[in-house]
């Protein structure tokens, strides 16, 4: 036993002192009586007293006195060593998708989990060592080796569960490197997975069979004119009918509705067709309730919705450049001559400069910019005009055949039928540019980024003098320049947990704010062209991104991945080997409710005590 | 301390009381006290045959008329009572606050006023130790009573008392009348010969025990240490609570009925009387309840 704050002890002084009190204070009062005979009679008719009756007249100075011993042992704190009473705990806590599974109580598995683990902790000797691993779509370890129970019990508190897939096999690949150097670990695992019990791991299951029902695979497509919503609905704990509803652009009543018949662990197909052609977002949910919401709903978002943008053309001849913009819709496009370009007021403004037939004096530093017949080197434009070149017959262009994904992305849907230029203009490019289509090996469509990280493309070629106007390859190839210079902000709205969102990020972009389900606000990082954010949470991120006055909002949507679906699950044991050792740590009590609790019954009994007396003597 | 509270009016009211005699009293001159014996009194009591000698005075002659005999008419005897009234005189009867020995001269005082209105002798000894001092004797009359009454006020309560070693060497006479001990029997030592021998002596015992209030109903509590008055030695140290109360109620109730059964198993009258009591109340009612007086 040691002390905590030994100077306490200094109050046992107060047990002679209250000796010395007792016996001044106790004196007894001499008095001459006419006749002690009726006293000393009285001697014969005291009832028979038992032993502890002796001291009843010291009894209160007993109590007194152990109360100053127990309140000097209190203000000392006491600490008593409990020797091998402690253990070294490792607790895995099950963090995966399905953890967020409502039980019958209200509360989810994890929250039930984390009781067991509470209780395990709270059972313990005070000077046991915990660690604490959660395992879902990423492994964290909130704290390893701590002996304070209460910031165990704390940090217990603030664990909470992902919604991807768990990794038990980080957490166990730590709990067996920890194992390594204590085999006196217990190490426990708490999840809603049928573990095998195994020498080394105490598997502590907290699933009850609930029920749950979840919408996958939901895509959209059009067809004579409607919207198509395909995807399947499947049960995980029995045959079901399920109710599903269509809901469009948000709206709290469904556009539409269906029955299906479930058959247990079998995915069931459904469609819906709905004349909402131009959404926004649709919605697909099944109408009754189970233990895992999250999984019940699916949303899409149309990623190139309310995707405008505004260009500026600077040509004396904009005829091509003005009808296929127009003809591709959502942009705004403002032609203006060569001769009046540098003086024009408010060239700042545009997300695409398209410079054809013309060199402009500085690169414009806030939009994408696409050159046509380039007639000089622009500086910071990342490639340099070299000559122009006539050729003496009409020379094919040849598609890039890079197997690269942005190659095959830009030339995507083309149908690469024979186009002929008869002049073009050789031009040397930097690194970051990528060929598209080429004649006689010289590079004359390119796209890249320039120096000030604003997306380009050459066409290093006049379109009078080709035919590439005239090929049905143009409209989809400028589409595709056009998806490259101004990129969605995702390419896909619907995802997994623990599934990673590709942003793309424009030139100039200030921010780009990430706001998940949950509430949290994540700002990433702008300075590359694509950043991967992934998603923890179930449910409706929106992303938004802040270039200059113009705000790019989208939203993406992450359900609970399929293998965190099951009710029930079996896999395989948890596996630590080693040979265990019953080695123990030792443990402390420290408490000092036990003195408390003597204390008042303490000061209860000689209150009782004096009671007495006063009745004795009444 | 006024040792005579006796006023004229009670003396007065007294007066109209008597000392009630179980004891057909022996005495040698005629008094107001009936004995079995045939005598000159009022109050008729037999007839016999005339034998030659006896006086003609005493002859019944309305029965001669009637049965042509001589019959002599018989009267009851009236005699003299003694009455002798023995106080002690210990210590314990006057110390501390109790007034017992004032009780006890106030009670010895008012007994012998009734037996000298009788026109009985009264003796007054006081015990002391073993042996027994005579404070008032063969008091007759009134006069004699206002006279000698006064002596009570020189008895000096001191030391212990014996009351069976004093008692029983003396001559209490034979069938001649009360005896009266005014005590408060607080004592180990023997008083039961004392009353036997009185008893056995055919006379009427009338057994005082005067306690004070505090020895009645205690009122001390916690921690007290006691010293016998009558001897320092003798002393009692404890915690006084509850349970030791109870244990004095019990004690008291056995000394008490020590002196009340002995009484009671020899005839003899015993009265508990308050050291604080009304005197008055003690003789109009009490005493007039237990049949002592009439």
């Amino acid at each position: 036993m040691r002390f905590l704050y030994p100077l306490g002890l200094l109050g046992l002084i107060a047990v002679p002192i209250l000796i010395i009190i007792y016996i001044i204070k106790n004196k007894y009062v001499e008095q001459v009586v006419s006749s002690t005979y009726l006293w000393t009679l009285s001697e014969k008719f005291l009832k028979r007293r038992n032993p502890i009756r002796m001291i009843t007249g010291i009894i209160s100075l007993i109590l007194q006195i152990l109360a100053v011993i127990f309140i000097s042992f209190a203000i000392s704190h006491p600490v008593f060593t409990l020797p091998h009473a402690a253990e070294d705990f490792c607790f895995i806590i099950d963090g995966s998708g399905s953890m967020n599974i409502t039980l019958q109580d209200g509360a989810t598995r994890f929250d039930e989990a984390k009781e067991r683990v509470r209780k395990l902790i709270s059972d313990s000797a005070t000077g046991s060592a915990y660690t604490l691993i959660v395992a879902g779509d990423s492994t964290d370890t909130l704290y390893q080796s701590i002996e304070d129970k209460e910031r165990a019990l704390s940090l217990l508190d603030e664990a909470e569960p992902s919604f991807g897939a768990s990794g038990f096999v980080n957490a166990v690949s730590r709990a067996q490197e920890m194992f390594g150097f204590n085999p006196a670990l217990s190490v426990y695992v708490v999840t809603d997975k049928s573990y095998e019990q195994t020498e080394n791991v105490n598997v502590v299951n907290v699933s009850d069979g609930a029920k749950n029902y979840a919408v996958s695979d939901v895509e959209y497509s059009f067809a004579g004119g409607k919207l198509i919503v395909g995807g399947n609905v499947i049960s995980y704990n029995g045959d079901a009918e399920l109710d599903l509803n269509l809901y469009i652009d948000g709206a709290e009543e469904c556009e539409s509705t269906q029955k299906v018949e479930v058959k247990n662990l079998e995915l069931t197909p459904f469609s819906f067709e709905s004349d909402s052609v131009d959404f926004a977002s649709l919605k697909v949910a099944v109408a009754q309730t189970d233990s895992l919401m999250n999984d019940n709903e699916s949303v899409l978002y149309n990623v190139r919705y309310d995707r405008s943008f505004t260009t500026l053309v600077v040509s004396e001849t904009p005829f091509f450049l003005q009808a296929v913009f127009k003809a591709l819709g959502n942009a705004r496009v403002d032609v203006a001559k060569p001769d009046k370009y540098e003086n024009l007021t408010g060239k700042d403004g545009y997300g695409l400069y398209v410079f054809d037939g013309f060199s402009p004096a500085e690169l414009p530093r806030n939009g994408a910019v696409w050159f046509v017949n380039p007639k000089s080197s622009v500086e910071n434009s990342g490639f340099s005009m070299q000559s122009e070149i006539s050729l003496s017959e009409p020379g094919k262009l040849a598609f890039s055949t890079s197997s690269s994904t942005r190659v095959k992305n830009l030339l995507a849907g083309l149908s690469k039928s024979d186009i002929y230029l008869s002049e073009y203009v050789k031009c040397g490019q930097y690194r970051n540019f990528i060929n598209l289509i080429s004649v006689e090996g010289s590079p004359v469509v390119f796209a890249g980024t320039n120096s000030f990280g604003n997306r380009e493309v050459v066409f290093a070629f006049d379109f009078h003098n080709s035919d590439v106007p005239l090929s049905p390859d143009f409209p989809a190839l400028i589409n595709n320049l056009i998806g490259y210079t101004f990129p969605a902000v995702v390419d896909n709205s619907s995802y997994f947990c623990g599934d990673s969102a590709d942003i793309n990020v424009l030139a100039n972009c200030e921010s780009v704010r990430v706001d998940t389900p949950q509430g949290k606000v994540v700002y990433l990082d702008t300075s590359n062209p694509v950043v991967s954010y992934t998603l923890d949470e179930a449910g409706v991120y929106t992303v938004t991104e802040i270039i200059g006055n113009t705000t790019r909002t989208v939203n993406l949507f992450a359900t609970v991945p399929v293998s965190e679906r099951y009710v029930t699950v079996s896999e395989p044991s948890l596996v630590i080997s080693g040979q265990a050792s019953s080695e123990r740590r030792d443990g402390r009590y420290e408490d000092l409710l036990a003195f408390f609790i003597i204390l008042a019954v303490l000061f209860i009994a000689d209150w009782m005590v004096y009671c007495y007396e006063q009745y004795q003597l009444r | 301390m006024e040792k005579l509270p006796i006023n004229e009016e009670f003396l007065q009211q007294l007066e109209l009381l008597q000392l009630l005699i179980k004891n057909s009293v022996a005495g040698a001159f005629g008094g107001n006290h009936k004995t079995r014996t045939y005598g000159s009194s009022c109050e008729y009591a037999d007839f016999r045959d005339y034998v030659p000698g006896d006086d003609l005075k005493k002859v019944d002659w309305n029965a001669y008329a009637r049965f042509e005999k001589l019959y002599l008419k018989l009267f009851l005897d009236e005699r003299q009572m003694h009455t002798r009234i023995y106080i002690d005189a210990s210590r314990s009867m006057t110390y501390g606050n109790g007034n017992k020995d004032t009780q006890a001269v106030k009670i010895a005082a008012a007994i012998a006023y009734l037996s000298v209105c009788d026109m009985d002798k009264v003796s007054i000894y006081v015990i002391h130790e073993n042996a027994v001092e005579e404070v008032i004797t063969s008091m007759l009359g009134k006069d004699s009573f206002v006279a000698n009454i006064g002596k009570l006020n020189g008895i000096v309560f001191n030391g212990d008392s014996c009351i069976s070693d004093a008692v029983l060497p003396l001559n209490v006479g034979y069938g001649d009348g009360l005896s009266v001990i005014i005590s408060d029997f607080l004592t180990d030592n023997n008083y039961e010969d004392a009353v036997n021998y009185l008893a056995d002596r055919k006379r009427d015992v009338l057994c005082v025990q005067v306690l004070s209030r505090e020895e009645l109903k205690p009122k001390s509590r916690g921690k007290v240490h006691f010293f016998d008055s009558e001897n320092t030695s003798r002393y009692y140290r404890k915690n006084i609570n509850r349970d030791i109360i109870n244990a004095y109620k019990a004690a008291l109730e056995y000394a008490t009925g020590r002196i009340r059964d002995l009484c009671h198993s020899r005839e003899a009258e015993y009265m508990l009387v308050a050291a604080d009591e009304n005197i008055a109340d003690l003789f109009f009612e009490r005493m007039t309840e237990m049949g002592v007086l009439k």
